[in-house]
């Protein structure tokens, strides 16, 4: 009999065009408008900061120190034009107005230190607003100081290997697969989570409201079904329906990468990779299940409770949020899965994911994790039948 | 058969519902205390104005709510202690009774065919008596939320019927529909009664109560004013007609109880 509702419910739920928007059709959109997004807008950053043509105003003569090293710079650091300005006002006037992107001001002092072997004074002007001129100017006067600098030795017959002591190289022993897991590797559970409720949402919303307020559910309980089992089949479309729109954002994300070929950076590549792998797939499933369950359970009673559509849906939205806000503990770098944050719902399944995309998962706190959510969702099953069981809440 | 014994249906108020019923009481009484008989081929009415207890009575003996005290039993099956099995034997309809929209009539009534484990053979066959009677064939492919009301109303008749069940409950099956439509309903009454089935059901329109009735039962405020035969009920009316001597009796009752 469960069954039997199961394939109904099902077909009826396939058949509601507000449902399968937000259950396949949004899921496997997502993914390739984000990393298509994301590539467009860093390759379009990265083109024009690099092709760039920016105006670099000085304060002084032309034959100034600074000047005239700026206009030795390779053009491999950026594209420049030099302009002389007379004074300061003059030149933050101009990067206000946009004429001129940088700024730099030698101090009055600037030859007759640089003469004396002092440190000589350099202001920079800058619109922080400007994204990445102050990368630019650090580019061009961090190149002007090296040459400076190596001037200075050759006066001084000082051999530059003798006044640095140390030599110092950073290792970084994580795998960029690691890198990329841990720092934005609860993007992904996110997503995953987020679709998971919004596809429960609808169904549970429909199969119980939705019948009370069609007046639907009064034939079914006058049939020889026990409501448990009414329960439990309706319950079962909602939590496919969860992990349905789960899998099509995952599908989504397959055929961003092997169909439209959106993402060409070899790191990311990889982790997607081995996102796709049957194991993460298997291991993914196995957490998202009984957080699923949990959902469909948290939102049963209200759709049982409540007296129409727009009710339900006005109590449930707001739980979204409630849903939504530990996913996003994912993306903070240095949370990690641990015997508390194993505890903790939905947290746990973000962070155990996180760890799955990295390939530092630990099975115990996996186990722990899947201990905690297994024992919600029981509970959420039980809290549903005892509203389901209630006559007043099932009929108007 | 049913066999009402002392039915008595009791409802937890919640703070706001004593708001606006103006009381103290934490629960209200439905239906107190009534009892009645519908026979096997006879129709049996049960009426009495809004909020009298009339569908409450009705959902009890479809199994939906549960009797609170008392017994229902249906041919013999006591519905408190074997719900499943007595649903078996009933077939609800309602003037409100919703479809599944997004289903064809086919769909639906294999649907509710599965649910009371009918073979698929006695389906068929019911189906096709029931297609050919209610001339149904022409739309059984089509999706209800698309069919006029008259058809939906054959779709909801021959739900109610696929299970072939021996007695049958109409809650106000032809409020809100038009005469063409109404004139199914009737028809599928007759029917039943015909057929042996032994048929409850409530109304407000007294020329359906007058035409169609065996047995009345009049019911206010939870408690029963009248039960009898038809006869019976025609040859003692004070009231010129049966509309006038339904007022009277409820007006009764309300000066009794003021």
């Amino acid at each position: 009999m469960i069954f039997t509702i199961f394939k109904k419910e099902l077909k009826d739920t396939l058949r509601d065009r507000r449902t399968l928007i937000m259950m396949l059709v949004i899921p496997v959109l997502i993914f390739p408008i984000i990393l298509s997004l994301f590539v467009t807008v860093s390759e379009s950053f990265s083109k024009e900061a690099a092709e760039k043509t920016i105006e670099i105003g000085v304060v002084g003569e032309t034959d100034n120190y600074v000047i005239s090293q700026l206009e030795l710079l390779p053009e491999s650091l950026g594209k420049k034009n030099i302009t002389t300005y007379k004074d300061t006002a003059e030149l933050k006037a101009a990067i206000k107005l946009d004429s001129a992107q940088i700024g730099i001001y030698p101090s009055p002092d600037f030859d007759m230190s640089m003469e004396m072997k002092k440190p000589a004074g350099v202001t920079v002007f800058f619109n922080a607003t400007d994204l990445g001129m102050q990368d630019r100017a650090e580019a061009y006067l961090e190149t002007v100081e090296s040459i400076a600098k190596q001037e200075r030795y050759l006066d001084l017959e000082i051999n530059e290997e003798e006044i640095r002591p140390l030599e110092i190289n950073y290792s970084n022993v994580a795998s960029s697969k690691e890198m990329i897991g841990k720092l934005a590797g609860g993007f992904l559970p996110y997503i995953f989570i987020a679709f998971g409720f919004i596809g429960c949402m609808y169904p549970a919303i429909d199969l119980f409201t939705g019948e009370k307020e069609r007046g639907t559910i009064e034939t079914l309980l006058t049939t020889p079904v026990a409501r448990w089992q009414i329960l439990f089949g309706k319950m079962g479309v909602v939590v496919l329906s969860g992990l349905l729109a789960s899998t099509f954002a995952l599908l989504g994300l397959f055929l961003s990468i092997e169909v439209f070929d959106i993402v060409d950076n070899p790191e990311i590549l990889n982790v997607i990779h081995s996102v796709l792998s049957p194991k993460f797939i298997l291991m993914l499933f196995g957490l998202l299940f009984p957080l699923t369950v949990f959902f469909a359970g948290l939102m049963i009673p209200i759709a049982v409770y409540a007296k129409s559509f727009k009710e339900a849906q006005s109590i449930i939205t707001p739980l979204n949020i409630i849903v939504v806000l530990p996913a996003m503990v994912g993306f903070f770098p240095g949370i990690e899965l641990n015997i508390l944050t194993a505890c903790i719902p939905i947290v746990n399944i973000v962070l155990a994911t996180k760890e799955l995309i990295a390939g530092t998962l630990d099975g115990g706190l996996v186990g722990l994790s899947f201990a905690v959510m297994i024992t919600l969702a029981v509970l959420a099953v039980i809290v549903s039948y005892k509203r389901f069981d209630k006559e007043t809440n099932v009929v108007l | 058969m049913i066999e009402v014994t002392n039915l008595r249906k009791e409802f937890s108020l919640s703070r706001q519902q004593r708001k606006e019923l103006n009381t103290t009481d934490s629960k209200a009484v439905a239906v107190n205390g009534i009892s009645f008989t519908c026979q096997p081929g006879r129709i049996f009415s049960l009426l009495g104005p809004n909020g009298a207890g009339k569908t409450t009575t009705m959902r009890m003996l479809s199994t939906i709510f549960k009797p609170s005290d008392g017994s229902i039993k249906i041919s013999g099956i006591d519905v408190s202690k074997n719900p499943r099995e007595a649903r078996k034997k009933i077939g609800f309809l309602t003037g409100s009774t919703g479809l599944y929209a997004r289903l064809t009539p086919n769909e639906l009534i294999q649907y509710f065919a599965d649910l009371y484990d009918i073979p698929k053979n006695v389906c068929a066959q019911r189906k096709e008596k029931l297609y050919t009677l209610l001339d149904m064939h022409e739309f059984q492919g089509k999706r209800i939320g698309k069919l006029s009301t008259g058809m939906k109303q054959k779709v909801s008749i021959c739900r109610t019927m696929i299970h072939d069940p021996e007695v049958v409950v109409f809650d106000e099956p032809t409020s809100g529909l038009d005469v063409i439509t109404a004139e199914n309903i009737i028809k599928l009454i007759r029917d039943c009664k015909a057929e042996g089935k032994t048929v409850i059901f409530s109304s407000h329109i007294m020329s359906e109560v007058d035409l169609l009735c065996d047995d009345i039962a009049i019911i206010h405020k939870g408690n029963l004013l009248y039960n009898g035969t038809m006869g019976d009920f025609r040859e003692n009316m004070e009231a010129p007609n049966l509309t006038a001597e339904f007022i009277r009796i409820v007006n009764a009752s309300k000066l009794e109880n003021a």
